[in-house]
């Protein structure tokens, strides 16, 4: 802190740690707090207490009659006492329903039904499966890249890798959506060749597969695998592969332990790079199956928020979402033995 | 392509692997393009009607993607407006800070960038609702910016490494002072990272949904019409949007090695 003021004087240092201040505050750590706070607590259904009003005031209606039916003087303030004291509950009963009392506690996250806690664990295995294909996919190209020989070359591929990934999200999707669809390119051509009947809906319905988001997904994403990867494959001196293919050692022994060994920060980045994007993306399920496919989890947020009005069941999926990345970075922090910052490079 | 003494056998599949793996890349864009200039009201390729420009003049006159457009640009700015003080803030302290201070300051400012894009956007969307504002283009902004700061801090660390610290201490002796020092030196040496930063920021901003579409309430921008549209059906349209971004994209690419190889050939 000393040094700031040394380096930059009183003014300017106390201006840049206000900024930063703001950013932390009002940007990072307040709203992910008023956000865990929003899951923390619940308000009683209304529709319980709508039920109780509606049965005093039967009561109620029931004791007028028999009031107005009644000539003893006595019995009949009974009744209009009875009456006032159901009015009374009524009227208290209202006042919660317009404003039910906040409760707080867990029940946010352990109402989560049957249905969305299977949702929930089936997204994690997705998002899982689609960081293992995109490591597989994507290790020939960083390696390739990362040890292409001409500079050119790299440029190329370089470029060749950045220009989908500078093309809208959203349109990337949207293509594969084209390609996929009922009566897309897939289907065209299939019908074309007379090997699927588009006049009467005998096409093939990819998009209801969960592979066609795995598709899609690794297609968005791969540049965040591809990136770490080469980062840490141009580190590596090629001396030592062809030091090692002098000893005798084969190609997939000079991967298994020389490339992959040092590879292996850029692998635990991309791994998290891409276990957070796809296990955190709305859009690409949300596109490709059009609630014909099952559903990511993300999805089952965004209706609790926009469909339901639950923004305190809402936070407590988000909040169990966020756990679980944050579970799986440190996991693989602690397996690849990187730091946070290998990840932010 | 790799190294020399990689046997032909072997540098033939890596090739035709790079081969597929850039036609899984590029085929989607090229089939997404081909069909925005197709006489035919729903995007296909394999039902050819003839070549029109009938969907360009469409979207010209589709008006809430016009004003998307516009929101999107305006949120970018503001993104921009807001993230790359941050960053540069974040990034100065950060170089002047001990190594354990240091650490957590940093996992606190680098944490936005491992967050699910839905929670940024999701608490935002709770956390300005409590001063009053509802979702919209201001809150956006916010979201996107408390992750697009972390690039930016990061982007500027990364030049603050480089630098010749005894340039600012040598002008402080000379008897400079502080402001003197960061706006004349400090400053013009982070410049071009700054510009950097703020194409980074935009593009970032611009094609943002995950974390837009929790925080934009009852507006919207490009991305987000893109999407509710395309929960009715496919048209088009959409794919003249495309043709757009991929073609200011190849321009923008192009441009970037032509100047790069120029710059190395000086």
């Amino acid at each position: 802190m000393a040094s700031l003021f040394r380096a930059y004087g009183r003014g300017l240092g106390a201006l840049l740690l206000a900024i930063a201040a703001l950013w932390i505050l009002a940007l990072i750590l307040v709203p992910l707090g008023a956000m865990i706070e929003q899951s923390l607590w619940w308000k009683d259904s209304k529709g319980e207490i709508t039920l109780q009003i509606d049965r005093l005031y039967n009561d109620m209606a029931t004791l007028q009659l028999d009031a107005s039916g009644e000539s003893d003087a006595a019995k009949k303030a009974g009744f209009e006492a009875q009456i006032a004291q159901k009015q009374a509950e009524a009227t208290a009963l209202e006042a919660q329903e317009t404003n039910p009392p906040k409760t707080y506690g867990l029940a946010n996250f352990t109402r989560m039904s049957g249905l969305h806690f299977y949702i929930f664990i089936r997204t994690i295995i997705y998002a899982l499966m689609v960081t293992a294909l995109a490591l597989v996919v994507c290790y020939p190209m960083a390696y390739a890249v990362a040890l292409a020989s001409g500079p050119r070359k790299a440029i190329v591929l370089t470029v060749a890798l950045i220009v989908p990934y500078a093309i809208n999200e959203l349109l990337r999707v949207y293509a594969w959506l084209m390609i996929l669809d009922y009566r897309g390119v897939i289907n065209g051509i299939l019908g074309w060749l007379g090997m699927v009947d588009l006049d009467n809906r005998g096409w093939i319905p990819f998009l209801e597969n969960p592979s066609a988001v795995f598709l899609a997904m690794i297609y968005t994403y791969v540049l965040f695998m591809v990136f770490p990867m080469v980062n840490t494959l141009e580190t590596l001196d090629r001396n030592q592969i062809e030091a090692a293919r002098d000893l005798g050692a084969s190609s997939f022994r000079i991967h298994r332990r020389v490339i992959i060994p040092h590879a292996k920060p850029g692998i635990a980045v991309g791994c998290i790079m891409t276990f957070m994007l796809s296990a955190g993306s709305y859009s690409v399920p949300a596109i490709m199956t059009r609630g014909q496919g099952g559903d990511w989890f993300s999805q089952l947020v965004y209706r609790q928020f926009f469909e339901s009005n639950n923004w305190n069941m809402g936070s407590a999926y988000a909040v169990s979402l966020l756990v679980v990345c944050t579970a799986f970075i440190l996991i693989m922090m602690r397996l690849f033995g990187v730091g946070l910052r290998d990840i932010a490079k | 392509m790799s190294t020399a003494n990689d046997s032909a056998g072997a540098r033939l599949i890596l090739n035709i692997y790079i081969g597929l793996f850039c036609l899984y890349l590029f085929l989607p864009l090229a089939v997404m393009s081909a069909a925005a200039f197709n006489s035919y009201d729903y995007p296909s390729v394999t039902q050819w009607r003839g070549f029109t420009l009938q969907w360009f003049v469409a979207l010209a006159h589709d008006g809430r993607l016009i004003q998307g457009l516009i929101n999107s640009v305006a949120v970018a700015l503001g993104v921009i407006a807001v993230s790359i003080p941050a960053g540069l803030a974040g990034a100065l302290i950060l170089t002047r800070l001990g190594q354990r201070s240091g650490t957590v300051l940093y996992s606190v400012l680098v944490s936005p960038v491992l967050t699910p894009g839905i929670i940024l956007g999701i608490s935002s969307l709770i956390f300005w609702r409590e001063f009053g504002v509802p979702g919209g283009l201001f809150v956006a902004v916010m979201a996107q910016s408390s992750f697009i700061a972390s690039y930016a801090m990061l982007l500027f660390l990364a030049r603050l490494q480089r630098q010749d610290r005894t340039l600012e201490e040598a002008a402080l002796d000379l008897g400079a002072s502080h402001m003197l020092v960061f706006r004349r030196i400090t400053l013009p040496f982070l410049a071009p990272t700054a510009f950097t930063a703020a194409v980074v920021a935009f593009l970032q901003s611009f094609e943002n949904y995950n974390t837009t579409v929790f925080a934009i309430g009852g507006e919207w921008t490009l991305v987000t019409e893109i999407a509710s549209r395309l929960r009715f059906g496919l048209s088009p349209v959409i794919n003249v949007v495309g043709v757009i971004f991929v073609a200011l994209t190849l321009v923008a690419a192009t441009t970037y090695v032509l100047l790069s190889s120029r710059k190395k050939a000086r």
